[in-house]
């Protein structure tokens, strides 16, 4: 499993996110010392309690589609960012660097300020 | 029975009904301190005392055993764990953690209630302030029983701090995300002092005391809140989408797909014994 993380990597250094997200629990089970980079579709964005959750499919170095499932922050903490429930929308082709599930399974952590569009344009603005 | 007899018992079955207390003066909120409406943050997120780092860097005044429950704690995330946070399932922060305040509260006071509504997870604080005492039997909760009472500390004739001792509080809880422990015993006390900065009205200072069969002694910490004066609210239904699930003790994630995946590398599945081994047809 740990292959295909690396088969998604697209540049291997960045900031880590820390545990800003962490609203609602601990954000243990991502690991923030090595976040990651993956390009993909938005599947589904999901602007719900606990944790607005966006699925991505990311095209595996087998040519194999898998949907990446990352949590976020609370969408009162979102909104406040400047985040809406109408910010991504199945289709959206994005780059996003998230905190990676410890277990090597296709999962992570993400913040709205590292969300981009294809063209580079951020999401929501840095504060 | 006349008319003005059946009132005049009606009068007095009120007196009786609500208590002494009700029928002292009448509710005059210009005696208290304008706390009403939104209130944030102010500091980190995700711990008690805000001017130290999380976990360890709290320096919480822990017994031996308990800095050892907290250290294995701490173990157990380092392996991508939750540890001993149990609100990952949507279990409520409870007293004193929900002060940590991840998204903003709203003061609202009454004659005899003072509420603290908080928009992290829809926790509402009810802070009896009627001269009740604390109930001799009655179940245990997450935000705790609250009795309160309004000081005029500078005696120009208003409020201006409110008391607030919590008890009869619920586990499981923690301090905070990291897993700062409480007793088990769950015995703790919760006393609060809120007051508004003297200089500015828009900072709002809580100062927070907890005595806990944790602690070698009171912890007390100082939270600052800021006044939001466009306040927006957004609804926080836990369970709306919370893809955490603890089978059988162990954590896991339900993943894109709304299957299981595993937090930890190498965790294994969970024990499925009470579903047939063939598919159903």
């Amino acid at each position: 499993m740990k292959s295909q993380l690396a088969a998604v990597l697209i540049a291997g250094a960045f900031l880590a996110t820390g545990g800003g997200a962490s609203a609602h629990h601990s954000f243990a089970m991502f690991d923030a010392l090595h976040p990651i980079e993956i390009a993909g579709t938005v599947k589904e964005f999901r602007f719900v309690s606990p944790h607005t959750i966006l699925i991505v499919s990311v095209k595996g170095q087998d040519g194999v589609d898998k949907d990446w499932i990352l949590e976020g922050g609370a969408p009162g903490l979102q909104v406040r960012d400047g985040m809406t429930s109408k910010s991504l929308k199945p289709g959206d082709e994005i780059t996003v660097t998230i905190n990676p599930l410890h277990s090597g399974a296709e999962g992570g952590s993400y913040q709205p300020m590292q969300v981009k569009f294809k063209d580079g344009h951020p999401v929501v603005a840095p504060k | 029975m006349s008319l003005r007899s059946v009132m005049s018992l009606a009068a007095l079955a009120t007196v009786v009904i609500a208590g002494p207390v009700a029928a002292q003066q009448p509710f005059d909120e210009n005696k208290y301190p304008p706390m009403a409406g939104q209130w944030q943050r102010v500091g980190p997120l995700g711990v008690f005392d805000s001017t130290k780092p999380p976990a360890r860097g709290q320096e919480a005044p822990l017994t031996p055993e308990y800095q050892a429950r907290f250290e294995a704690n701490l173990a157990e995330v380092a392996k991508g764990g939750s540890g001993d946070d149990p609100v990952h399932t949507c279990i409520p922060e409870g007293m004193p953690r929900a002060m940590n305040l991840v998204l903003p509260m709203e003061i609202v006071i009454t004659r005899n209630t003072t509420y603290i509504l908080m928009e992290y997870l829809t926790m509402l604080r009810r802070i009896y302030t009627d001269g009740r005492d604390f109930p001799k039997e009655e179940d245990p909760s997450w935000m705790g029983y609250s009795i309160g009472k309004w000081i005029d500390e500078d005696g120009d004739g208003r409020f201006d701090v409110f008391e607030v001792e919590t008890r009869n509080l619920k586990n499981p809880r923690t301090f905070d995300p990291s897993g700062l422990p409480v007793h088990e015993d769950a015995e703790t006390v919760v006393k609060e002092r809120f007051y508004l900065d003297k200089a500015n009205p828009d900072i709002l200072y809580d100062q927070i005391t907890v005595m806990d069969h944790a602690l070698t002694k009171p912890w007390t910490v100082l939270k600052t809140m800021r006044r939001e004066k466009k306040p927006i609210w957004v609804e926080s239904i836990c369970s709306e989408g919370n893809v955490h699930v603890t089978i059988g003790g162990e954590q896991y994630m339900l993943g894109g797909d709304g299957l299981l995946m595993p937090f930890r590398e190498g965790q294994p599945a969970p024990d499925l014994r009470h579903f047939s081994k063939q598919p159903a047809k």
